[in-house]
C-alpha cells in the first residue's frame, strides 16, 4: 500500500507538470515578449492563492481519509478573517491575540462537528452543512454587511518573521503538509484515522478510540480552516464574511483529485495540496487564454472527472496485477 | 465418533393428505452443484417437490438450504444440475424471473419497506398501472382481497413500519399469493416470532395448503416441520442425505439424519486430541465468568465460567443469541441484567477498547467486515490492535515488520509477504491474521465466534490446532460455533443455547452430536 500511495503522489505531480507545460507551450508569447504564465512573479502568485484552499485542503484531505466529509471550511475561513478583523480592527487588540481569536473560533466550529458527528451520531454530510451555515452566519451578524480593514493597522512592509508577506501564504502550506503528513503516516494517531476509514466496524473491533479519533480529525479541519481565514486576512488585508464562498467544494475537489476515496481509507495530504496546485494553475492560466474565461468553471469541472476516472482505471490495474 | 448410523433409507410409502398428489412432481432439483471459491455448498443435490404437499427441508447451518434457495430465487446461480418447474427445465436468471414463473419467496430477514403502505409493498415491482399512472384503486382492492384470503384483519393503506413482526411477514406470504404463485418458499419464517405469532402464521399456512398451494417450508426447528409437512427432506454438508414421509419418523429420526456423519471426520478424531484442559482442576476464581448475564430481547439468564486454560464451546442455531452473547462480553453492548466478571471481579465494558484493555478480545464471525483492513497490508493489520492497546505514539515500522514477518511464520499465513493486501489471502490465511492480530496482544480470554467460517479443511484443523495449543499456555477460551464437529473436537465443556437461554451444560469428551443437536432443537430438556 505504502508503493501505490507514493504511486499515486507521483502522478499527481505528473499531472501538475504536464499542466505547467501545457500551459507554458499554449501561452508561448512572440519572441521578444515576456512569458505571460511561465515567470517568477506568476508562479508566486498561484502559490499565494492556491495555498488558502491548500492549508485547509490538508483539513479536508485528513476527514476524507476518515471516511467523513467537512462543508464548513470555507465559512470557517471567512469567520476567522472576520474574528480576526473584529479584535484587531474593532477592539484595537495587538495582532496576536487577535490571531488567536480566529483560530480558536476554527477549533470551536471543528468541536461543534465533533459534537454533532460521534455523539448525537449526525451523517457528516448534515452536521458539516449546518456548521457551515451557522459559521457563515455568524460571521454576517458580526460584520452587518461591512469589512474589516486590517491592511491599513499593519504596518506597510511588514514581514512576520523575517519572511516576505507574499511568501507567507505557501510556507504556512507546505509546512502544514509535511506536518500532517508525517501524522498520517508515521503516528499511530494517522494510522487510526485510515483504519476509520478504511472499516469503521474492524477499527471498532480492534479497540480503537474511535470516537476520540473521529473528534480529532473534525477538530482538526475547523483549525486548518481557520489558519487558511488569518493567513487570509494577513494577505488580502480584509475581514469579510462573504469571503471564500463555495470554496469547500473546490477544496474538497482538491483532496479527490490528490488521491483520496470519498469512501475512505484512502488517500494523502500531499496529494490534497498538490491538487489544490493543479487547481490553482488552471485559475491562473485559463483567464490568460483569450475567451477562455467563461470556460473555466467547465473545464475546472471537467478535469475533476477526468482525473478521478484516470484514477479508479489505474487503481483497478494495479489492484488486479 | 457418532457416525455409527448408515443413511437413513426413505420409506417408499406416501400417504393421502389433502391436495397432495405425490404422483404430480412440480418442483424437481437434479444433481444441484454450487461452489463458493473454496467452499462446496451443494455437492449434488436432487430431491423433488410433488404438487401441494408441504415439503419440509431441514438441515444444520452450512447444509446447503440457503444455497438452494437462492438457486430458486434467481438470486445465485448453479454450478451444474438443473431445476425443473412444471416439467420443464428452469434457471431464472433473477428474482424478478422467478417470480413471473410463479415462486413466491417469504425470507428469513422480512424484506419491506417500512415507509410505504401495505398495498404498495405488496405490488412493489409489480404495480398495476393504466397508461403509466398508478392504479391506487386496484391495488387496494386486490390487496384487500389477498388479505381476506389470509383471515388478516390490516389495513391496505396502513405503513408497514406500523405492522407487528409476524403481520411483516404474513405481508410477504400475501405478496407471493398476489402474484399467483404456484410455490410457496419460506426461508426460516418463525424465526423473528413469537409462538403466538408463528401459530397464526401457521394456520395460514394449513389453509393454504388445504387450498391447494404447494409450500417448501425451511427450517431448522423440527416440532414446526412435523406440525406443517407432509414431506421432510435433509441436508448435510451441502449433500442431499434423504426424503422422509413425515408419518413415518420422529423428531429423533431427523436429528440423527441432520448430524449423522458418513463424511470422513471433518477434524483429527476429536476425543483423542483434545487437550488435558478438562482434567484439569478449574482451581481458584475463574478467569471469566457470567452471572445471570441478560440482554432484553436476545438471550437472558446466562451464567458460566471459563477457566484458564479452559476451551468451552458454546453450540446454538442460528438466531439462538450465541453471537450477542460473545458481543456482550465484548463490550459492543451493555446488558439489561446480570454481570460480567474477570478473575472474581465484576467488571464494566463501554466498548471493545475496555474489554481489550481488560485482555478480553473477540475474533469476530464476519472477518471481511469486521476484522480486517483491505486497504492495509498484513503488517499493518497485524499490527494495529497492539499499537493501539499499547497507546503507541509513533509508527514503530521496523519492528511491525519484524513482528509481522514472525506472526506469519508462526500462525502458518501464507502470504506473498507482509506487504500482501488481505484480499489476496484465501479464506483461511485471512481468519489466521484476524486470530494472530489479537494473539500478539497476549489477552487473557479470546472469544472465538464461528472461528472457521468458509474456512477450507486444512486451515480449519491449523487454527483449531492453534487455539488447543493457546488453552494449554494458560489461555481461557470461549468459542461459539455452529459446526457440531467443531464444537466437539474443541471444547472440553459445551453449552448449549437455544432461544437465548442455556439449555444445559454437557462434556465434551463425552457428547455426542445427537445430545447436543437434541438440547438445541428439542423443547424437552434431558439432564
Amino acid at each position: 500500500m505504502k508503493r501505490l500511495r507514493a504511486i499515486r503522489e507521483l502522478s499527481t505531480v505528473a499531472i501538475l507538470i504536464a499542466e505547467v507545460l501545457f500551459f507554458a507551450w499554449y501561452l508561448w508569447p512572440e519572441a521578444g515578449r515576456a512569458h505571460p504564465f511561465l515567470n517568477a512573479e506568476n508562479a508566486l502568485l498561484i502559490l499565494k492563492y492556491s495555498s488558502i484552499y491548500g492549508i485547509a485542503a490538508v483539513g479536508a484531505a485528513v476527514v476524507i481519509i476518515s471516511g467523513g466529509i467537512d462543508l464548513s471550511p470555507g465559512a470557517v475561513i471567512a469567520l476567522a478573517s472576520v474574528i480576526v478583523g473584529h479584535f484587531f480592527v474593532a477592539e484595537q487588540w495587538p495582532l496576536a491575540p487577535s490571531l488567536v481569536a480566529g483560530l480558536s473560533i476554527g477549533a470551536a466550529s471543528g468541536l461543534l462537528t465533533s459534537l454533532l458527528v460521534v455523539t448525537v451520531k449526525l451523517p457528516p454530510f448534515i452536521a458539516t452543512l449546518g456548521v457551515m451555515g451557522i459559521t457563515r452566519g455568524v460571521a454576517f451578524i458580526i460584520t452587518e454587511g461591512q469589512y474589516y480593514d486590517v491592511s491599513s493597522r499593519l504596518p506597510s512592509g511588514w514581514q512576520p518573521m523575517g519572511v516576505p508577506i507574499d511568501w507567507l501564504a505557501p510556507l504556512v502550506m507546505f509546512a502544514m503538509a509535511i506536518v500532517f503528513q508525517i501524522l498520517m503516516t508515521r503516528f499511530q494517531w494517522g494510522r487510526a484515522v485510515f483504519s476509520i476509514g478504511g472499516n469503521e466496524t474492524a477499527a471498532l473491533f480492534s479497540g480503537i478510540a474511535i470516537g476520540r479519533v473521529k473528534a480529532s480529525v473534525y477538530v482538526i479541519s475547523g483549525l486548518l480552516a481557520s489558519l487558511a481565514g488569518i493567513v487570509l486576512v494577513l494577505v488580502q488585508g480584509q475581514g469579510k464574511a462573504d469571503l471564500a464562498t463555495g470554496y469547500e467544494l473546490d477544496i474538497i475537489a482538491s483532496a479527490v483529485v490528490g488521491g483520496a476515496s470519498l469512501a475512505g481509507g484512502r488517500g494523502s495530504v500531499m496529494g490534497a495540496v498538490l491538487g489544490t496546485l493543479i487547481f490553482g494553475v488552471l485559475r491562473n492560466a485559463l483567464p490568460q487564454i483569450p475567451g477562455a474565461t467563461f470556460y473555466d468553471r467547465l473545464i475546472v469541472g471537467v478535469v475533476v472527472i477526468v482525473i478521478v476516472v484516470a484514477d479508479q482505471l489505474l487503481l483497478r490495474r494495479s489492484t488486479k496485477s | 465418533m457418532a457416525s455409527g448410523f448408515s443413511r437413513i433409507v426413505p420409506t417408499g410409502r406416501s400417504h393421502g393428505a389433502v391436495g397432495y398428489h405425490p404422483s404430480r412432481v412440480s418442483l424437481q432439483f437434479d444433481h444441484i452443484q454450487k461452489s463458493f471459491g473454496a467452499t462446496n455448498a451443494l455437492r449434488g443435490v436432487s430431491f423433488d417437490v410433488a404438487e401441494g404437499e408441504a415439503h419440509a427441508l431441514v438441515g444444520e447451518n452450512g447444509a446447503g438450504k440457503s444455497t438452494l434457495l437462492k438457486i430458486l430465487a434467481g438470486l445465485v446461480k448453479a454450478d451444474r444440475g438443473e431445476m425443473r418447474w412444471q416439467g420443464r427445465a428452469f434457471a431464472p436468471s433473477s428474482p424478478r424471473e422467478a417470480i413471473e414463473h410463479g415462486i413466491g419467496m417469504v425470507y428469513q430477514e422480512m424484506l419491506c419497506l417500512p415507509n410505504l403502505s401495505v398495498a404498495a409493498n405488496i405490488f412493489c415491482g409489480r404495480e398495476i398501472c393504466h397508461y403509466g399512472r398508478l392504479d391506487d384503486a386496484a391495488m387496494r382492492s386486490r390487496t384487500r382481497a389477498v388479505l381476506d384470503r389470509l383471515s388478516l384483519k390490516i389495513d391496505p393503506d396502513a405503513l408497514a413500519e406500523s405492522l407487528s413482526a409476524a403481520h411483516r411477514q404474513l405481508l410477504q406470504v400475501a405478496r407471493a399469493l398476489a402474484f399467483d404463485c404456484r410455490i410457496l418458499v419460506l426461508d426460516e419464517p418463525t424465526t423473528a416470532l413469537t409462538d403466538a405469532e408463528a401459530d397464526h402464521l401457521f394456520d395460514v399456512l394449513r389453509e393454504l395448503k388445504e387450498g391447494g398451494t404447494t409450500i417448501l417450508y425451511v427450517s431448522h426447528r423440527l416440532p414446526e416441520v412435523f406440525r406443517l409437512c407432509d414431506r421432510i427432506t435433509v441436508l448435510r454438508d451441502g449433500a442431499f442425505v434423504a426424503t422422509f414421509t413425515t408419518a413415518d419418523v420422529n423428531t429423533n429420526d431427523i436429528v440423527k439424519a441432520m448430524v449423522g456423519r458418513d463424511l470422513p471426520s471433518r477434524d483429527n478424531g476429536p476425543v483423542p486430541t483434545k487437550h488435558e484442559g478438562r482434567s484439569r482442576a478449574q482451581a481458584g476464581e475463574p478467569r471469566l465468568s457470567t452471572n445471570r448475564l441478560a440482554r432484553a430481547g436476545h438471550f437472558r439468564r446466562i451464567s458460566f465460567s471459563v477457566w484458564r486454560g479452559d476451551i468451552v464451546g458454546i453450540f446454538g442455531l442460528v438466531g439462538s443469541g450465541r453471537s450477542e452473547l460473545l458481543e456482550t462480553i465484548f463490550g459492543l453492548h451493555r446488558p439489561t441484567a446480570g454481570e460480567i466478571c474477570v478473575d472474581g471481579a465484576p467488571v464494566t465494558f463501554r466498548s471493545p477498547r475496555d474489554a481489550a484493555r481488560a485482555g478480553i478480545v473477540l475474533v469476530p464471525e464476519e472477518r471481511h467486515r469486521q476484522g480486517l483492513w483491505f486497504n492495509f497490508d498484513l503488517r499493518n493489520n497485524l499490527s494495529i490492535p497492539r499499537a493501539t492497546l499499547k497507546d503507541a505514539v509513533v509508527i514503530k515500522a521496523t519492528g511491525e515488520r519484524r513482528d509481522a514477518a514472525a506472526m506469519m511464520g508462526d500462525w502458518g499465513i501464507k502470504a506473498a509477504g507482509i506487504d500482501a493486501l488481505p484480499d489476496s489471502l484465501s479464506g483461511g490465511n485471512q481468519q489466521k491474521v484476524v486470530v494472530a492480530k489479537w494473539m500478539a496482544t497476549n489477552p487473557r480470554v479470546l472469544l472465538l465466534d464461528e472461528p472457521t467460517k468458509g474456512v477450507d479443511v486444512g486451515a480449519k484443523f491449523e487454527i483449531h490446532e492453534m487455539i488447543r495449543q493457546q488453552a494449554r499456555a494458560g489461555l481461557a477460551v470461549l468459542v461459539v460455533s455452529s459446526d457440531l464437529p467443531e464444537i466437539l473436537a474443541l471444547a472440553d465443556r459445551i453449552l448449549v443455547m437455544k432461544e437465548g437461554e442455556l439449555q444445559g451444560e454437557l462434556s465434551g469428551a463425552i457428547a455426542t452430536e445427537e445430545d447436543v443437536m437434541r438440547l438445541a432443537t428439542h423443547e424437552v430438556v434431558t439432564a
